[in-house]
C-alpha cells in the first residue's frame, strides 16, 4: 500500500529520533515517525525486578518480544554464529518502545568532556584500533547540549565537576540530594582529594515543565517511572512532536528497507504495520533506530547504486561497534548505608576520565544504582563466596543494606572488526534478514578496566569498607544497552558513514541520528550525548531539507 | 465428625484441582528437596516456605517454558543421581547430606551441574522476584532483608 507523502520519515521514536521528530514537525515539516514497539504505561510494567530492562529472566518489558526477533552473534574467533533472543543478555536489546531506552535508563545526562571528542589527536590509536577524532568538538556540540538540558529536563548542580568544559547555561533543576551511601562515599572521596560531585540526571528533582519532581522511589534504573519524573522522550519531545499536529507517531511499524531512486537518494520507506508491507514516499528518511537496528536497515537497503546497502560503498556501515568495559569494585561495611531511596546512584568523579597514567582515557566513576534483591543475589558476592545454601541467605539478610558499588563505563577503543551486518539467510519475522554481531573487547579496554576497578577499590576503602573486591570487564562481545559507533561520523567518506550534520555520504537526504554516529563513545553513558546530537543534526537537517524545497 | 471428613475427602480429593501446573508430583518433590537445599530455612522462612516450587511450576507454563523438556528430562537422573551415590532419593535425605551431594553436584564431580545452576538460578528469581509470580509467599524475602517497605509490599498478594 502506497500512502500519501510526507516530508521526512523518522525510524525510531527512542532518544535520536524523538528530538529529531519534535524539532523537525517544530520547523513545519511532516513527519511519519516510524516506531517498531508500543506507547507503554506505567502500570503495564510496574516494578517488577524479573521483568525490567536490567533483568529480563521472565521478559523483556519493554520490547522487543522474543517471539519474532532473533539476532545472530558470533562465539568465539572461528565463523560460528548462534541465535539468540531479545531477552538474553548477548542480543545487546537498548528496548524498543516509544522512548526507546529513554523510558526506562537510568537517567545519567552527562556531557562528554573536550578529550573525548578528540581521542586520536590526544592519545594516538593502538594497535588494532580504529580510533579517530570526531569531526565536530565539545564547543559545536555546546549549545545543543544545553538546549538538551532545558528542553527535557536535567537536574544537576553546574560548577560542581572542575573537569567539565564551560557551560553557556547552569542545570534547569538543582541536582537530587545525596543519599545514606553518597554522604558517606562524598567524605571519602574528599578526604582522597578528588572532586565529587552530584551526578547530573535527566530526573525531575522539582516539578519542571508540567512533570512532578522525583518521588524518590528505590525502582529506577531499568524501569519505566511511575510518576513520569524521569525524562524520557515518551513524556517530552514526543508528545510535543504530536502536539504540533505535523508529526504522525505510528506504533507498531517495523521498517524494511530504505527506497532510493535513480540518483540514490531516497525516495521511501517500506515497513510493515502487522503483516500488511506499506510505502510511505517522503523527501528525506532519518534512522534512529540504535547503533545496530541502524546499520542493519541501511545494509538491507541495497540498490543499483547502493550495491552492498545504503551509504556502504566504503564498507565502513556496521563496523566499531562500541560499548562500554564497565568496571569497578563492591565493599562491604560495617554500617547500613541502605535508605531505600532512588535513584540511589548519585555521586561521580571525573578524577580518572583522562590524564591516567599510560592509558588512553578512563571513565567517569560513580557509585551504583539500587540493586535490586535478585540481582543482588546473582552479581554481587565477593569471588570464592557460596552462591547457594544457608552461608548465600545470611550474606543476602546481614549484607544487602551495607554493600556499595562503584563502576565506570570504560571508553573502549573502536575495533574495525568489531560489527553488526545482516545475514541473508536467516530473517525475522516479517522475512527481513537479521543482524550479525560480531565484537570483542580490544585489549586496552581490560587495561582501563583494571585501573578504574583500582580507584573504586581505593574510594570504598577510603570509605570504610571491611572487605572490597574488584570486577573488570571480560574481553566478551561488546555493543549492549550503551551501544555505539557502526555508522560513523567523519569529513572522509572512504572513512566514515555520515558527515558531521549526521547525513549518509553520497546522498542529499539520508540521515543517521542515535549512538551509530559516534566515532568515541567516552567514559560516560551516552544518553545526553544522543539527545544533544539529535538537535545538532536537526539544526542541519532543517536548514539543509529548506534549501532542497526551496 | 469423624464419620464425615471421612465421607468428604474423597469427594474434595476428586474436585480438587490438580497441584501443579507443569510438574508432576513426583517432579515436584525433586524439586522441592532442591530448592530448599539451595536456600534451607533457618529463622526465616527458606525456599519451600516461600513456595519457590510454585514460582517454578507457574513459569514453566509461561515464559519459562523452554526449559520444560530440561526439567523433565532431568529432574529423574539428578534423582537417580542421588540414589546411586547416597542410596537415597533428594527427598529423602537429610537437609545436611542433601546438601554435600549437591556441593559435588556443583564442583562436576557428580554430573549435572549445568542443570543444578539452572535450578539455583529460578530459586533466586522464585525467592527473590514479586510474590506475583507465585514465590516470595508473604514477601518472605523481602521481610528478611529488610526491605519490603521499600520494595512497595505492604500486605497481600501483589
Amino acid at each position: 500500500m502506497r500512502l500519501d507523502p510526507v516530508d521526512a520519515v523518522v525510524i525510531g521514536a527512542g532518544a535520536g529520533g524523538g528530538v529529531v521528530a519534535k524539532e523537525l514537525a517544530g520547523a513545519g515539516f511532516r513527519v511519519a515517525l516510524l516506531e517498531r514497539g508500543r506507547l507503554q504505561k506505567y502500570s503495564e510494567t510496574g516494578h517488577d525486578e524479573l521483568r525490567s530492562q536490567r533483568t529480563t529472566v521472565l521478559g523483556n518489558a519493554f520490547g522487543p518480544d522474543d517471539e519474532r526477533h532473533l539476532r545472530l552473534v558470533r562465539l568465539g574467533d572461528d565463523n560460528e554464529f548462534r541465535e539468540t533472543l531479545p531477552s538474553e543478555g548477548s542480543y545487546g536489546n537498548v528496548a524498543a518502545c516509544v522512548g526507546g531506552g529513554t523510558f526506562s535508563f537510568g537517567a545519567m545526562a552527562w556531557r562528554f568532556l573536550e578529550k573525548d571528542f578528540r581521542m586520536r589527536s590526544t592519545y594516538g590509536a593502538p594497535e588494532g584500533s580504529t580510533l579517530e577524532d570526531w569531526p565536530i568538538a565539545y564547543a559545536d556540540l555546546e549549545p545543543f547540549y544545553s538546549k538538551a538540558e532545558w528542553e527535557i529536563g536535567v537536574s544537576g548542580k553546574a560548577g560542581a565537576n572542575p573537569f567539565e568544559p564551560p557551560r553557556s547555561k547552569p542545570y534547569p533543576m538543582p541536582a537530587l540530594p545525596y543519599s545514606k551511601e553518597g554522604s558517606v562515599l562524598l567524605t571519602a572521596a574528599q578526604r582522597l582529594q578528588w572532586h565529587p560531585f552530584p551526578i547530573p540526571m535527566l530526573i525531575n528533582s522539582v516539578a519542571y515543565r508540567g512533570r512532578p519532581g522525583c518521588i524518590r522511589c528505590p525502582h529506577c534504573v531499568g524501569f519505566a517511572c511511575e510518576s513520569h519524573s524521569k525524562s524520557s522522550t515518551a513524556v517530552t519531545v514526543i508528545p510535543e512532536a504530536v502536539k504540533t499536529g505535523l508529526c504522525d507517531l505510528r506504533t507498531e511499524c517495523v521498517a524494511k528497507e530504505i527506497l532510493t531512486d535513480g540518483r540514490g537518494n531516497a525516495s521511501a520507506v517500506a515497513y510493515f504495520q502487522g503483516s500488511e508491507l506499506r510505502e510511505q514516499p517522503c523527501r528525506f528518511v532519518v534512522v534512529s533506530a540504535s547503533a545496530t537496528e541502524s546499520p542493519r536497515l541501511l545494509l538491507n537497503s541495497k540498490s543499483r547504486l547502493h550495491a552492498r546497502g545504503l551509504g556502504n560503498n566504503s564498507d565502513w556501515v556496521g563496523r566499531n561497534l562500541q560499548g562500554h568495559a564497565y568496571s569497578g569494585a563492591y565493599g562491604l561495611f560495617p554500617q547500613d548505608l541502605f535508605d531505600g531511596l532512588g535513584p540511589a546512584a548519585c555521586i561521580a568523579v571525573c578524577d580518572f576520565n583522562h590524564g591516567n597514567p599510560g592509558l588512553r582515557g578512563g571513565a567517569r566513576m560513580a557509585n551504583e544504582f539500587i540493586r535490586l534483591p535478585y540481582l543482588f543475589a546473582r552479581s554481587v558476592r565477593p569471588p570464592g563466596a557460596p552462591r547457594w545454601g544457608l552461608a548465600h541467605k545470611q550474606f543476602q539478610r546481614d549484607r544487602y543494606k551495607r554493600c556499595a558499588g562503584i563502576k565506570g563505563p570504560v571508553q573502549e577503543m573502536p575495533v574495525f572488526t568489531n560489527r553488526v551486518e545482516v545475514e541473508e539467510n536467516r530473517k525475522d519475522h516479517w522475512g527481513i534478514p537479521v543482524a550479525k554481531i560480531t565484537g570483542k573487547r580490544h585489549p586496552h579496554d581490560i587495561e582501563i578496566g583494571r585501573f578504574i576497578a583500582g580507584r573504586a577499590a581505593q574510594w570504598l576503602e577510603e570509605a570504610g569498607a571491611e572487605q572490597v573486591w574488584t570486577t573488570v570487564a571480560g574481553k566478551g562481545s561488546t555493543g549492549g544497552q550503551h551501544q555505539a559507533g557502526t555508522c560513523r561520523m567523519g569529513n572522509d567518506p572512504k572513512t566514515s558513514v555520515v558527515d558531521r550534520t549526521c547525513r549518509v555520504h553520497q546522498t542529499d537526504n539520508v540521515y543517521v541520528v542515535d549512538g551509530s554516529v559516534h566515532v568515541t563513545n567516552g567514559g560516560f553513558n551516552p544518553a545526553l550525548t544522543i539527545l544533544a546530537t539529535a538537535y545538532w543534526a536537526s539544526h542541519h537537517i532543517v536548514s539543509q531539507q529548506r534549501k532542497a524545497q526551496a | 465428625m469423624k464419620r464425615r471428613s471421612f465421607v468428604a475427602l474423597p469427594a474434595t480429593a476428586a474436585l480438587a484441582a490438580p497441584k501443579y501446573k507443569t510438574l508432576t508430583e513426583a517432579e515436584a518433590a525433586i524439586v522441592i528437596a532442591l530448592t530448599e537445599a539451595i536456600i534451607p530455612a533457618d529463622k526465616d522462612p527458606g525456599a519451600k516456605e516461600a513456595g519457590v516450587v510454585q514460582f517454578i511450576d507457574t513459569q514453566l507454563a509461561g515464559p519459562l517454558k523452554r526449559y520444560r523438556p530440561r526439567y523433565r528430562r532431568e529432574l529423574p537422573i539428578i534423582d537417580e543421581a542421588c540414589r546411586a551415590a547416597t542410596g537415597k532419593p533428594l527427598a529423602l535425605l537429610q537437609l545436611s547430606e542433601r546438601t554435600a551431594f549437591l556441593e559435588q553436584v556443583d564442583k562436576g564431580e557428580i554430573a549435572g551441574g549445568p542443570f543444578f545452576q539452572l535450578i539455583v538460578d529460578h530459586t533466586m528469581q522464585g525467592f527473590y522476584g514479586a510474590p506475583k509470580h507465585g514465590g516470595n509467599r508473604d514477601a518472605a524475602s523481602w521481610k528478611m532483608m529488610g526491605i519490603e517497605k521499600a520494595m512497595g509490599y505492604h500486605g497481600g498478594h501483589r
